[in-house]
């Protein structure tokens, strides 16, 4: 003896609850399966429902008038035989119950769509060894070296395929027809390509490290973000854009060679190969022409000895380099065309409005060019911190991709090796490239006429190079006549 | 060995097909005495009768719905659409019953049909005579979809698509009917749902099928000259798709470029696409891209070659590829 | 007077048994059997109905997705089943549950089908009647396919009655404006196909009355077409056995198709989903309920002494112990497992579909069914709701 319950049941009309109408039976009453046991009236007729159990009815759970959603209990009966609707063959669902919460509304053809289902089932923990890790396992396993090489990259099949030794049938008999054969589903091998994610591939072509070299710590072999960036800082880092104006002093330590050796092999890569990568295609597309001139820098280094007594510059390092790039700038201004691009492909000379100025530094990971952003506009003070400023990074290795990146016009200072001159080669994509040696105390022709003398002086010489498609002969040595004019009285820059 | 073109490939096919399985009969719309408007079936109602091959009346649904009740009483029925525009009217038919008998009922039903399609356009004609609609065929379960490319391959897939117990839509580039290749008839065949790579390279895969094949081809030779090595990939096998083939090939040169007639949105080229960016992501240095028709109704015959796929097209893209 | 396309309305009928129960005769048609044949099928049609009514009571109970009653369409059914050789081949629609029967189709796969187990699954080919064809006509076209390839197999025309094959098309009224069932008609009178297309006219195609589909009484299509059509009283299992007989007998004898309108009612609603009150009247019904065709049978049966009491309760017992144990096994089919389903897609399975089913499988496995609110949100779990709590 069981108490069955009776919930209201889509009858198939689209409703997804119902009115009831009327009981056609009473508490007590005993029925048979299929009687009909109430009428409910959906928003479109009235529907008569009939038992699925006999037995007695025990309760009637909702009155005559109630509205009352698919799914509510109606109605109790107790039927005297106990109904076994549960898994003899192997069934589950008939006996459970339907999910509060959760129901389906009703369409013409069906059950009808479920409506809710606002929690997530809970899953299963991970397993450790990584077996239902779903994403990085189809990977590992989409690349696991020891699949074996699929039959189909060495195939080379002409559209014509070689005979095969097929036996033809003999006497009328027509051979079978060909099946459509086994289809060919192999792992897929790896092929020994670097495997790495395209922003992870994007970062290395930045930075300028050879995929090649570095070994993935990712699932399967896969070389990750950190790798690249481990693989930077360890070979050096290295801008796209890069001078070998100077010679670098501070290059990663040679292998030691054994001493019965006749030579030592450095593999070409990292900072060195971009380096040499860009030195090429710069040496070999814009023609390359350097004006020389040295000039009498007494003022300048005067001039510095006032500005480190400036309260504006108290905690400012003030260098030479600081009034050189203030003349460089202001110089540029009248010179245009040494701050500019060749577009080849546009057929255009870009004449940039701004100077991002590259100022070379010597660091321990090799030669980094990072460049001030409009250096133009900035004060004598701004620019001293600046400069300042990306030197330390440089020499810290923290240079990052965007700051030695579209740089306009570079200066590079060679005087601190003790050099006085030299002929650098252009940034590509710059039009000039400035080179100061070293400020030192030479003789020099100062005053006229009977006043005229031998003095020692500060003397410094400058090497512009500059790209002869953008700039003349005669715009090359004015410009750089304009910065030694400043250098050597900086008074001049009030006429800028 | 016999050169052969296309049509003729596929005549000596179904030949064969007729001989080897007495099964095996061909339905469509002017298929008999004429021998099919492409004569793809010249030949074979004068010789095995026209209880075998049978001219239809002039309605598409009908005959893949009496296709399917033939292939029900045990038959394999060989059906021709007459253009692949005129599918339309047969499409309920192929999706609502081709593709389901089997699995409705649980396996117990086999509906081993073939219906060929003469599909995709440079062929001069009037509308609806130069479709690529193998997408919708390839997006309904239940369905094989192949594509032969050239005369040894329609001589060897049309005889495993007959022997296939599976429905297989057989499409045919018709611009291509008339080239002709050596055919071994003694040969091995290779799969039928097998793609190929029929030229191998290294920098960029070319992935294209049917009528685009040659166009691949064609446009792999003109990028050798630039000093570019690409791979080339029939499909052949539209639904299954191969990918065995695809997904080694684009690992190894890590660009994919796919080629078809159909329009690009939608369409195999996005589905190629998606596989090989998920099975292959970090071996990809570029996304892979996709050349196909444009996203109007195909055009005026008069400006079909602008719309089509050409060479240009296709290097257009392998540029693109490579600048990454 | 004529009708639209000009020939005579007079509308033949065959009949042979009038509502009241009283044996008439027919000029073309005749019943050929014995009264023991007559009690035969009135219990077809007792069993036919009564396992209709608890289908439908099922469904109410929500332990169906959906039913469509043949309720009123019996003799249609039973006569037209019951006129078929065990080589004849039927293609049903989806409301053939009295062909069914008389294929010897076990009912329970019936309600496999409208409970959502599967999509129609018994053996086709043992039993010799097709499953279920929900798109409407499209069957037709399967059966004359079905047909011309009968007649390939040289089944047709060879004088063995018992060895020649012919094809039963069944459909409705609605299905006759459907392009593909025109086609059929086509293709079947082009290649002489031995078929039978059986149209049950009841009225009715959801809310579109007849007159929406025909201008003209539906049996006269078939002269359109080319072969022969009849129209008989659908609710008359002698008239139904007697003109389909004949029709497969023309079919099997390698004389083509012919078309049988049997003219009937659709008592129930469309399927459970439909409520026919909304647009038609009630006295249409009690008109209908008088020509009820298992009523005249047992009127016909009482009256000639050929059926007594004893025989009405043994088969009314005989139906409520049918439909009761055809409850308990309702209740208890075993699930579907959507896993299983991967395996049926293709005769020859794909790589990617395998692997795709894998994938499912493994997904599957990765929830933790011990926790109990697991359970809820199984779709698995879910049951038919109302009903059995």
């Amino acid at each position: 003896m069981a108490v069955q319950t009776f919930r209201l049941p889509d009858p198939g009309e689209g409703l997804v609850e119902a009115d009831i109408v009327t009981w056609r039976v009473a508490i007590g009453d005993k029925i048979n399966i299929n009687d009909i046991l109430l009428e409910v009236e959906t928003s479109k007729s009235v529907v008569e429902l009939p038992s699925p159990f006999a037995g007695t009815v025990t309760g009637l759970l909702v009155n005559e008038g109630d509205t009352v959603e698919v799914g509510t209990p109606i109605i109790t009966i107790d039927d005297d035989v106990t109904v076994n609707v549960d898994a003899g063959d192997g069934s589950d669902s008939a006996a459970e119950e339907a999910p509060a919460g959760e129901s389906r509304v009703p369409n013409l053809v069906g059950y009808g769509v479920r409506t809710t289902q606002a929690k997530r089932r809970p899953r299963k923990p991970e397993p450790t060894d990584g077996a239902a890790a779903e994403a990085h396992d189809s990977v590992a396993a989409a690349f696991s070296t020891g699949a074996p090489v699929s039959r189909r990259a060495d195939q080379r099949e002409p559209l014509t395929p070689s005979p095969a030794n097929v036996s033809t049938p003999s006497g009328g008999s027509v051979a079978p027809l060909p099946r459509p054969g086994p289809a060919t589903k192999g792992p897929v091998l790896s092929s020994g390509g670097t495997l790495a994610k395209p922003p992870v591939r994007k970062l290395a072509k930045d930075l300028g490290v050879d995929l090649g070299s570095v070994s993935g710590t990712g699932t399967g072999g896969v070389i990750t973000r950190e790798d690249v960036e481990r693989a930077a800082a360890r070979e050096g880092a290295e801008p796209a854009p890069a001078t070998a104006a100077a010679v670098s002093t501070a290059e990663a330590a040679l292998p030691s060679a054994e001493p019965a050796a006749t030579e030592t092999r450095v593999p070409i890569k990292g900072v060195r190969k971009a380096t040499a990568q860009a030195m090429v295609e710069s040496a070999f597309t814009a023609p390359h022409v350097s004006v020389t001139t040295t000039c009498d820098m007494s003022a300048t280094m005067a001039l510095i000895e006032r500005l480190r007594q400036r309260r504006e510059f108290r905690d400012i390092k003030v260098s030479p380099l600081l009034v050189v790039a203030k003349a460089v700038l202001l110089a540029l201004g009248r010179n245009p065309e040494l701050n500019s691009a060749w577009d080849e492909v546009a057929g255009e000379m870009v004449i940039k409005h701004s100077v991002n100025l590259g100022i070379a530094a010597a660091t321990p990971r090799g030669l980094i060019v990072p460049n001030i952003k409009g250096a133009e506009s900035l004060t004598l003070d701004q620019l001293a911190q600046a400069i300042n400023s990306v030197v330390a990074t440089a020499r810290e290795g923290k240079t990052q991709p965007a700051e030695m990146s579209g740089g306009t016009f570079t200066i590079t200072n060679i005087g601190i090796f003790g050099i006085d001159a030299g002929t650098p080669i252009l940034n590509p994509g710059e039009s000039g490239i400035l080179c100061i040696g070293q400020i030192a105390r030479r003789p020099w022709v100062v005053g006229s006429g009977e006043g005229e003398r031998i003095e020692p002086r500060w003397l410094a010489t400058l090497t512009l190079s500059f790209d002869h498609r953008l700039a003349d002969g005669e715009q090359g040595s004015t410009y750089l006549a304009d910065v030694a004019g400043i250098l050597t009285d900086p008074g001049l820059a009030m006429l800028y | 060995m016999t050169v052969l073109t296309m049509a003729k490939a596929l005549n000596a096919g179904l030949r064969r097909a007729l001989e080897a399985d007495a099964k095996v009969v061909i339905a469509g719309e002017d298929v008999g005495k004429l021998g099919g408007v492409f004569r793809v079936t010249e030949g074979l109602q004068k010789d095995f009768g026209d209880h075998r091959v049978i001219d239809s009346p002039l309605a598409e649904s009908g005959i893949v719905g009496t296709a399917i009740g033939m292939a029900l009483r045990g038959y394999r029925p060989v059906c021709e659409i007459q253009f692949d525009g005129f599918v339309y009217p047969a499409f309920d038919q192929i999706v609502s019953q081709v593709a389901r008998l089997h699995f409705r009922s649980l396996g117990q039903l086999k509906v081993p049909l073939v219906i060929r399609i003469p599909f995709g356009g440079g062929i001069g004609a009037v509308e609806h005579h130069s479709e690529s609609p193998e997408a919708y065929f390839c997006h309904t379960a239940g369905l094989k979809v192949v594509a032969c490319s050239n005369p040894v391959d329609a001589y060897w897939m049309i005889q495993q698509a007959v022997a296939s117990d599976d429905p297989i839509i057989f499409f045919e580039p018709k611009r291509r009917y008339h080239e002709k290749s050596e055919v071994d008839e003694s040969a091995t065949p290779v799969a039928l749902h097998s793609a190929r790579i029929v030229r191998s390279g290294s920098d960029l895969t070319l992935i294209g099928y049917g009528p685009t094949v040659r166009t691949c081809l064609d446009a792999a030779e003109a990028a050798a000259q630039e000093g570019r090595d690409l791979e080339v990939i029939d499909l052949r096998s539209l639904s299954p798709l191969d990918t065995s083939v695809v997904l080694e090939s684009a690992q190894r040169t890590g660009r994919v470029v796919t080629v078809h007639e159909a329009p690009v949105n939608v369409s195999l080229g996005a589905e190629l696409a998606a596989r090989i960016t998920e099975q292959c992501f970090y071996s990809l240095e570029a996304p892979v891209l996709r050349v196909g028709g444009f996203d109007t109704p195909y055009p005026p015959s008069r400006v079909e070659d602008e719309y089509l796929p050409d060479l240009d097209r296709v290097l257009d893209m392998v540029d693109r590829s490579l600048a990454y | 007077m004529s009708d639209a396309s000009g020939v005579s309305t007079e509308v033949e009928l065959v009949q042979l048994l009038t509502p009241e129960g009283e044996r008439v005769g027919h000029p073309q048609y005749s019943f050929d059997g014995d009264d023991d044949q007559i009690r035969d099928w009135y219990r077809d049609m007792v069993l036919t109905r009564r396992i209709d009514t608890e289908a439908t009571a099922l469904q109410r109970q929500g332990e169906l997705g959906l039913w469509a009653s043949c309720l009123g369409q019996e003799a249609a059914q039973i006569g037209s089943g019951r006129a078929l050789q065990k080589q004849d081949f039927v293609f049903p629609t989806y409301r053939e549950h009295g062909v069914a029967w008389c294929c010897g189709v076990d009912p329970i796969h019936l309600l496999a089908l409208y409970r959502g187990v599967n999509l129609g699954a018994w053996d086709s080919a043992a039993t010799h009647f097709h499953i279920y064809t929900i798109v409407i006509g499209a069957q037709t076209l399967h059966a004359t396919g079905y047909a011309m390839g009968v007649e390939r197999d040289g089944l047709v025309g060879t004088g063995d009655p018992d060895r020649d094959v012919a094809v039963v098309g069944y459909f409705g009224d609605g299905a006759t404006s459907q392009g593909d069932v025109n086609e059929a008609f086509i293709f079947a009178s082009s290649y002489n196909a031995p078929i039978v297309f059986f149209c049950q006219n009841n009225q009715w195609a959801i809310s579109e009355p007849i007159e929406r589909q025909s201008r003209i009484p539906l049996y006269r299509r078939a002269s359109g077409f080319g072969f022969p059509g009849v129209r008989v009283d659908g609710n008359d299992v002698l008239a139904v056995q007697a003109v389909t007989t004949a029709a497969l007998e023309r079919a099997r004898s390698g004389n083509g198709p012919s078309f049988i309108e049997a003219y009937t009612y659709r008592m129930g609603a469309h399927t459970t989903s439909d409520d026919p009150t909304k647009y038609r009247l009630a006295d249409e019904l009690e008109h209908w309920r008088l020509k009820d065709p298992i009523q005249r049978v047992r009127a016909y049966l009482s009256r000639t002494g050929a059926g007594q009491d004893d025989f009405f309760g043994a088969v009314d017992a005989e139906a409520a112990d049918y439909a009761a144990d055809l409850r308990r096994r309702c209740l208890t089919l075993p699930e579907p497992h959507l896993l299983d389903l991967f395996d049926h897609v293709y005769a020859e399975q794909t790589p990617d579909l395998a692997e795709e089913k894998g994938r499912y499988a493994e997904y599957l496995e990765s929830f933790d069914d011990s926790i109990p609110e697991a359970v809820e949100g199984h779709p698995q779990a879910e049951p038919a709701y109302g009903g059995i709590a």
